[in-house]
């Protein structure tokens, strides 16, 4: 398939590129979701997929428990050390257990485990990176966090000269090409961001899936870690530290 | 202008600051950012000004005073962040000993 691809301006040809379900690791970083990582965790088993890595980030009630009835592969953070240290706790261990394609979404439930399958065909096409975005005209969307999203977007691109249309989405798909090259620093949100910066900097080949996102009264009821003022946080600790 | 001891010395100690700071970012040894670079040239580049012309009046001295807690402050939190990384790294190696 002859197909232009982002991020260069060439023309290449893809070759769909052929993949074993041992090959592909689902990556779950997890703080916390006790009450939801049991149901979460099957969904994604019931989709098909077997390789399933849970990264327990120092989580402090049953999370861990539960986790272990699932019979998926845990790492365990001895404490919190935020989401974008335990995505890449992942991505180290990914290396070690040679996974070709690692796909992270996150564990509270509100990402669809049947788009797992369009990010994974999406790589087998011959991009490094595909991150998955939020279609911010469905109405389910709260509109602060579009909104933060939005600022988030215009940050971004204004540091790395990169427009995403969702810089702060957890659903996103790497080839082992990616995995190797990628080298984040920061520990919390502002991961989903450095990662952007590292497609740019590793000149990785990149490409966008609308996924599906379900925001339940769980997720509602938590804490909102994303909202503008840890975006703002997210911004300095960026500028100051790179 | 009055060149004292002292204010080569001043200068030659901030030529020095912002020189490692300019190899180093171009380099781009880790953690080396624009604002890093741009703080450093500011703040010493100040000093060494005020070093070659002293305003002998109470607002330089408050301008000064704000100087060096800014300082003080960004090397705290650049201390802080390095050693967060750090612990993260430990944590990190441990959770990892399980897979190997």
């Amino acid at each position: 398939m002859d197909s232009r691809l982002r991020g260069n301006d060439t023309y290449v040809i893809m070759v769909s590129m052929k993949l074993t379900n041992n090959q592909i690791l689902i990556l779950l970083p997890v703080f916390n979701e006790s009450k939801v990582i049991f149901s979460v965790i099957r969904s994604i088993q019931k989709e098909g997929w077997k390789k399933i890595l849970a990264v327990d980030d120092g989580s402090t009630d049953n999370t861990y428990d539960e986790l272990k009835k699932t019979g998926v592969i845990i790492l365990r953070h001895s404490i919190n050390r935020g989401k974008g240290s335990a995505v890449k706790t992942g991505l180290e261990a990914a290396k070690i257990l040679n996974s070709k394609v690692v796909v992270t979404l996150d564990s509270d439930g509100q990402h669809n485990p049947k788009d797992i399958k369009k990010m994974v065909e999406e790589i087998k096409k011959g991009y490094d990176v595909v991150l998955g975005i939020r279609d911010f005209k469905k109405r389910h969307i709260p509109r602060f966090k579009a909104f933060g999203n939005y600022i988030g977007n215009i940050f971004t691109w204004m540091f790395y000269g990169l427009w995403v249309n969702d810089s702060q989405s957890g659903f996103r798909a790497y080839n082992k090409k990616a995995v190797d090259l990628i080298q984040t620093n920061n520990d919390h949100y502002e991961f989903e961001t450095e990662i952007v910066r590292e497609i740019v900097r590793n000149k990785l080949k990149w490409s966008e899936k609308i996924i599906d996102v379900r925001y339940s009264d769980y997720d509602q009821k938590k804490r909102n870690k994303q909202s503008f003022v840890s975006a703002v946080k997210m911004i300095i600790k960026l500028v100051l530290f790179g | 202008m009055s060149i004292t001891f002292l204010s080569i010395l001043l200068l030659l100690f901030t030529f020095y600051l912002i020189g490692e700071r300019i190899v180093r970012f171009i380099r781009k040894e880790q953690n080396q950012s624009v604002f890093k670079l741009v703080a450093t040239i500011f703040i010493w580049g100040g000093i060494s000004y005020i070093a070659l012309f002293p305003i002998h009046n109470s607002n330089t001295l408050i301008f000064f005073g704000f100087i060096v807690v800014f300082f003080i402050l960004f090397r705290l939190l650049s201390i802080l962040e390095k050693n967060e990384r750090l612990l993260t790294e430990i944590i990190r190696k441990e959770a990892l000993k399980d897979l190997k």
